[in-house]
């Protein structure tokens, strides 16, 4: 059964190592310049939490890197993006589209494709149980899958270390940037992409045991598991674990005002004494704790300044929270803490391997209790 | 050995087809004591039919004299088919042709001759069998 | 002797459609059992039945003294060719040999190579690539290595053409006497089933109707002709199947346990093609209201 599994897989199993094999000789080959400029940079030395400045000097050096000898090898690349946003964003994408791409093209034909050319009549058929059969399938083409993603996001992270480090420190240059929690970054970092790989895989071979028809059940895992993936950050992640709450003044909490369909609304970006915390929610409140819908007239931007210009920004943003303060005005803020993004990744990763289990189940239940 | 060959629209059984196909064998001379019959799986195989039907056949066989079976290597013909003493055959087909000159003057076609002959052949079975 | 398929009540429903029902068998080792019917009359679901490929919705279902697929000492036990003989089109002959020797305990390798061998199959070729009698062999190939007691066989020679269809069924029965496996097979053509089967099941709008050794069913059957006369008018112990009539003339065809000594009968024997064609005919007619289940003749 295991010589039947890899034969059949022999084809994709290259296809995946091929990719990574193509990935790692990028990663490679640029990873000496970024290497050095790290070592040379101040701030590979720096140390302790106010390394922000030598931060987002390195970066933005690396932003402007031309390497293996000046502008000319690079002029295929378009103005602004230098060889390192590349590969970075390339990264990016691996990690984000592996566990979709292994669940449709790997998960989905499973036992579709048996179901829909008959195959599967013949291997039912020999001296192997349907369970026993599925369990080998399952085990080692779920590996595969979570090995591959495992595989880009490893490999991403060991060529992107420096990287990070600067973005951590509050370093904020092109692409390199984003705090932990930002979608993006939450979903390629840390073990989220072992669940997501695993749950994608489950997914895909329920889906092509239900549906019995490869193409469809390919359309049908991609289309849930793209729901899922925006689901997830926008609703659920943020609930994963209680959030705090806090009040703060506004100018600590460094809100900014802007229009939502006519109505002022005050963001927070920041929560005073937690740095790198996730801001969920946030808004005015009064003296009182209440929350303040509209704000006093007194205190709008036009009332203030009747035409801001450029460079005035800072300026007048400033006379508004003066202002706001005075009458007592606060910001309320519902914030996940930095300590929380191991807990919320391992709350996360848990639950699409619960995910992944619970349909890798229904799959046995349902191969042994219906079928044909 | 003998080559059998089916007849599938005779609507006469296969186990009997075979079995007759020995029977003239055996009256042809092409079958001698001693021979051996094909084997079973050759005959199953060849004619793509069910070895139980030859096994039936070659039973019958052996149930009749003609033929015995040998564990491990074979059916061997073991008897002989007299038509009657060879003797008597002259007289009686002379006797025939006298009556079927006789039916022929008196008006009878082919079929008539044949369906006469069947019918009254088959009452005359029964009648043994009575 | 056990029975290789012992079925009781046994029933398959898909959402509100009968595929099978009421099927009670009793089926006796050591035949080739032909399993004949209309397309969609419930054939391959008995034989998906037969090899759990699928659960019964009512009745039960023994098959060589146990349950269907319950685990690999009963896989290993019976062997099936499915419909148009499915194979791996990327996997060569010699790898699907390969498959049935991982896959099968008792496979027999010595055999596989022999017929792929008598058979000319190239090892190398891959399997998407052979000719449907060429699939077919290789199908049976798998089938047989793996040494079953018995061998199912869903219409295995309805899409090869009459050379292939012959040598299929040539290769067939030479295994049958090699290997003394038990065989069902189940096929629409009558004639190849009328050469190579000696016990039959007739299926017809998802009933058994009729089932028994072929020699006795022919024995039990004969076809009546003489002077009109109304069915109702026969004597008891006589069933009718199917009945056709002139102003002057009946004909029927009867299922007796005696000989028919009346003689105003003309009693000719039946064909098994004029047979089955009678209980798929009378099925069709009678529908399923009143129709009462027929037992095998055993």
């Amino acid at each position: 059964m295991i010589w039947l599994t890899w034969r059949q897989f022999r084809g994709q199993a290259v296809t995946a190592v091929a990719a990574l094999a193509l990935f790692a000789i990028l990663l490679a080959v640029t990873h000496p310049e970024l290497a050095s400029l790290y070592a040379t940079s101040g701030f590979a030395g720096c140390q302790g939490g106010s390394c922000g400045q030598p931060a987002g000097a390195f970066l933005s050096q690396l932003s402007n890197l031309t390497p293996f000898g000046g502008p000319q090898a690079f002029r295929l690349l378009p103005a602004g993006a230098n060889l390192y946003v590349i590969v970075y964003t390339v990264g990016i994408l691996f990690i984000l589209i592996a566990p979709a791409i292994t669940g449709v093209f790997w998960g989905a034909p499973l036992i579709a494709r048996e179901l829909e050319t008959g195959t599967g009549r013949l291997a039912w058929n020999q001296s192997v149980t349907r369970a026993r059969w599925l369990t080998i399938k399952l085990a080692l083409t779920g590996a595969a899958a979570i090995a591959v993603t495992e595989g880009f996001s490893l490999l991403q992270a060991w060529w992107a270390a420096p990287i990070s480090r600067a973005v951590d420190e509050g370093g904020s240059v092109s692409v390199f940037s984003g705090s932990r929690f930002s979608p993006l970054n939450f979903a390629t970092g840390g073990i989220a992409p072992l669940g997501y790989a695993a749950f994608g895989f489950a997914l895909g071979v329920t889906a092509g045991l239900l549906i019995r028809r490869v193409v469809p059940a390919m359309a049908l895992t991609l289309a849930i598991f793209a729901g899922v993936q925006v689901v997830m950050p926008l609703w659920i992640r943020p609930h994963l674990l209680p959030t705090d709450q806090t009040t703060a003044a506004i100018a600590a909490s460094r809100a900014t005002l802007s229009d939502l369909g006519g109505a002022t609304v005050l963001t927070a970006s920041a929560v005073p004494g937690q740095p790198g915390a996730w801001i969920i929610s946030s808004g005015a409140v009064n003296a009182a704790g209440q929350p303040v819908s509209t704000l006093p007239a007194a205190c709008t931007p036009t009332a203030q300044s009747p035409s801001p210009g450029p460079g005035s920004g800072t300026a007048f943003q400033s006379d508004v929270q003066r202002c706001l303060a005075g009458h007592g005005i606060r910001e309320a803020v519902s914030y996940q803490p930095a300590s929380h993004y191991w807990p919320l990744q391992l709350t996360e990763t848990g639950i699409f391997l619960a995910l992944a289990l619970g349909l890798a189940g229904f799959c046995f239940w349902w191969l042994d209790r219906r079928l044909a | 050995m003998i080559e059998f060959h089916l007849d599938s629209r005779s609507g006469v059984a296969p186990y009997l087809q075979l079995i007759h196909q020995v029977r003239q064998a055996l009256r042809l001379g092409l079958l001698r004591k001693g021979d051996q019959l094909p084997k079973v799986k050759d005959v199953a195989a060849g004619l793509a039919i069910n070895p139980n039907t030859v096994l039936k056949a070659y039973r019958e066989l052996e149930y009749e004299g003609l033929a015995a079976a040998r564990p491990g290597v074979g059916t061997f013909v073991t008897g002989t088919l007299d038509g009657g003493s060879l003797a008597a055959h002259g007289p009686l087909r002379t006797e025939l042709l006298h009556w079927l000159a006789k039916a022929r003057r008196a008006g009878m076609d082919d079929e008539s001759i044949e369906a006469l002959f069947a019918s009254t052949f088959r009452s005359a079975s029964e009648e043994d069998i009575a | 002797m056990t029975a290789v398929i012992e079925a009781e009540g046994l029933g398959k429903r898909y959402r509100k459609q009968w595929a099978l029902s009421d099927c009670t068998l009793s089926v006796p080792a050591g035949h080739v059992v032909g399993l004949v019917g209309l397309n969609g009359a419930g054939k391959t679901t008995l034989l998906n039945l037969v090899t759990g490929m699928v659960a019964p919705t009512t009745g039960t279902i023994a098959v060589l003294g146990g349950r269907p697929a319950a685990g690999p000492g009963q896989l290993a036990r019976v062997g099936y060719l499915a419909q148009d003989a499915p194979v791996y089109p990327g996997l060569s002959v010699a790898e699907h040999l390969k498959l049935g020797a991982r896959l099968n305990p008792g496979w027999d390798d010595a055999l596989a190579r022999r017929r792929t061998d008598q058979l000319d199959l190239d090892p190398g070729r891959k399997a998407g690539k052979l000719s449907g009698g060429q699939r077919a062999q290789l199908g049976l190939t798998v089938a047989l290595a793996k040494r079953p007691e018995l061998l199912i066989l869903d219409e295995p020679a309805a899409s090869l053409d009459p050379l292939a269809r012959r040598e299929f069924l040539q290769d067939l029965m030479a295994a049958v006497a090699e290997e003394q496996v038990n065989i069902v097979l189940s096929s629409h053509l009558i004639n190849d089933l009328e050469r190579v089967c000696d016990y039959l099941i007739v299926l017809a709008d998802s009933r058994v109707r009729i089932a028994g050794p072929v020699d006795e069913l022919l024995a039990a059957h004969h076809l009546l002709s003489g002077p009109r006369r109304d069915e109702g008018r026969l004597p008891a112990g006589m069933q009718v199947i199917s009945a056709s009539h002139t102003d002057r003339q009946s004909t029927l065809l009867v299922r007796v346990s005696g000989p028919v000594l009346d003689p105003a009968w003309t009693v000719t024997a039946v064909g098994l093609e004029d047979l089955v064609l009678a209980y798929m005919k009378q099925a069709a007619g009678r529908g399923r209201r009143g129709n009462r289940h027929l037992e095998a003749l055993t």
